[in-house]
């Protein structure tokens, strides 16, 4: 795979399944450097739903979900209150979704809201909130998911296998559709960016990167489906 | 969904997708095809980038929503399946036929009065008596029936046995405490 230097996030370095070679990126950089936290989608979206399209909302869910449930599970430490506090911050965050301004980026105004709201919950039980993370960390916090893990047993065998399929998966795509989705999904990189590495049209690369999204989605399909039970 | 909208919906995941791309999108008829699709985009993002929490697969969109409409919110736990709670039932019963039997071991061991042969056993103990020990209802249960020859012979096999466990270091013990018991009249 061809190396560059991106104007956006410096050197890059060729990335395969199982395979990440580290980068000159910082962790930081590197944690879902497929999102961007100023995403312009988001901001399209919360347009959407001031609107009042709820469908738009969903989408917002359903990508930060994970990452709000992460956040939580560093303050309380049972799954099902987990669920109900990532459940609360979406609603809290729906309901409030008139004030935020756009100043910050969604995803830092959503944390906010679940940093507050874990708290709350663990004062108003009593309990003295133990959660390192802070409302100001918003832009800094990655990884929640690793730092405080509350799966059970079936659950990690469960996320063991989901890896090892996604690995098999992403091994079987075709060299210029992996390379497309990797620079992507590992080094952040823009479709502008990838067009220019991989010398085609930017309608290519995203072309490329759906279909290996789909190749992907298809090999794990009954396994995602098995996990969310 | 066709392609061409399930195209858009991946250059959404990348923040790569127009506003006229968006309206489409969203304004598309089955909603529930495009989020599902979107979630399994997003479980394998999560899981690329190692951030399969929690919650992964969890439809919490939907929780979201029914509490908004204020209807009653989907009560499925996070972390619990079905199979791992089909284990509940049998786990509980095994700890509790585990603590009965430990119960009665230990039981033994305290309870016992020495008989006249097996005296050495309790000497020096500082155990309050038996009777104080033991609740009636046990006496009941060892003593029915049995006549003075009946008991004779018992002393006299529990004896045996209590000689024969001692030599055992340690295996057999519920036997041994058992037997001490029963021997002592209980």
């Amino acid at each position: 795979m061809a190396q560059a230097n991106s104007s956006k996030k410096g050197p890059v370095t060729a990335t395969t399944p199982g395979h990440r070679v580290a980068s000159s990126m910082t962790p930081d950089n590197n944690r879902h450097s497929g999102e961007q936290t100023d995403s312009q989608t988001d901001l399209q979206l919360v347009r959407k739903i001031r609107n009042g399209d709820r469908a738009a909302f969903d989408l917002l869910v359903v990508k930060y979900q994970s990452r709000v449930a992460s956040i939580i599970s560093r303050y309380v430490y049972d799954p099902q209150e987990v669920m109900d506090l990532t459940q609360d911050t979406f609603v809290k965050a729906y309901r409030a979704i008139e004030r935020f301004r756009g100043d910050s980026a969604f995803y830092t105004w959503l944390y906010r809201i679940a940093v507050n709201t874990a708290k709350n919950y663990l004062e108003a039980r009593g309990r003295r909130p133990q959660g390192s993370a802070d409302a100001a960390d918003a832009e800094n916090f990655d990884d929640g998911g690793r730092l405080r893990d509350v799966a059970s047993p079936e659950k990690l065998l469960q996320r063991e296998q989901l890896q090892k399929a996604l690995n098999t998966a992403i091994a079987g795509l075709p060299e210029e559709l992996r390379s497309a989705f990797l620079l992507r999904e590992y080094d952040g990189l823009s479709y502008e960016d990838i067009a220019r590495i991989l010398e085609c049209p930017i309608g290519t690369v995203r072309s490329r990167i759906f279909r290996a999204r789909d190749a992907v989605d298809r090999h794990l399909g009954p396994l995602l489906n098995h996990s969310s039970t | 969904m066709d392609e061409r909208l399930r195209e858009t919906l991946s250059a959404m995941m990348d923040d790569e997708a127009d506003e006229l791309s968006v309206r489409r999108l969203l304004s598309h008829g089955d909603q529930e095809d495009v989020r599902g699709q979107w979630q399994r985009w997003q479980q394998i993002r999560d899981l690329m980038h190692e951030n399969h929490g929690p919650v992964a697969g969890a439809d919490v969109a939907s929780r979201v929503r029914a509490q908004l409409d204020g209807r009653e919110v989907p009560s499925v736990p996070a972390a619990v399946s079905p199979t791992s709670r089909r284990w509940h039932w049998p786990v509980a019963a095994m700890v509790a036929l585990a603590l009965v039997i430990g119960f009665g071991a230990g039981t033994g061991w305290q309870g016992g009065e020495p008989a006249a042969g097996a005296e050495g056993l309790a000497a020096g103990s500082s155990e309050p008596a038996p009777a104080q020990v033991l609740p009636s209802a046990i006496q009941e249960v060892t003593l029915q029936g049995l006549d003075e020859e009946q008991r004779r012979q018992m002393r006299q096999y529990m004896l045996e046995h209590a000689q024969h466990n001692s030599v055992g270091a340690g295996r057999g013990s519920v036997g041994y405490a058992r037997m001490v018991s029963a021997n002592s009249g209980y």
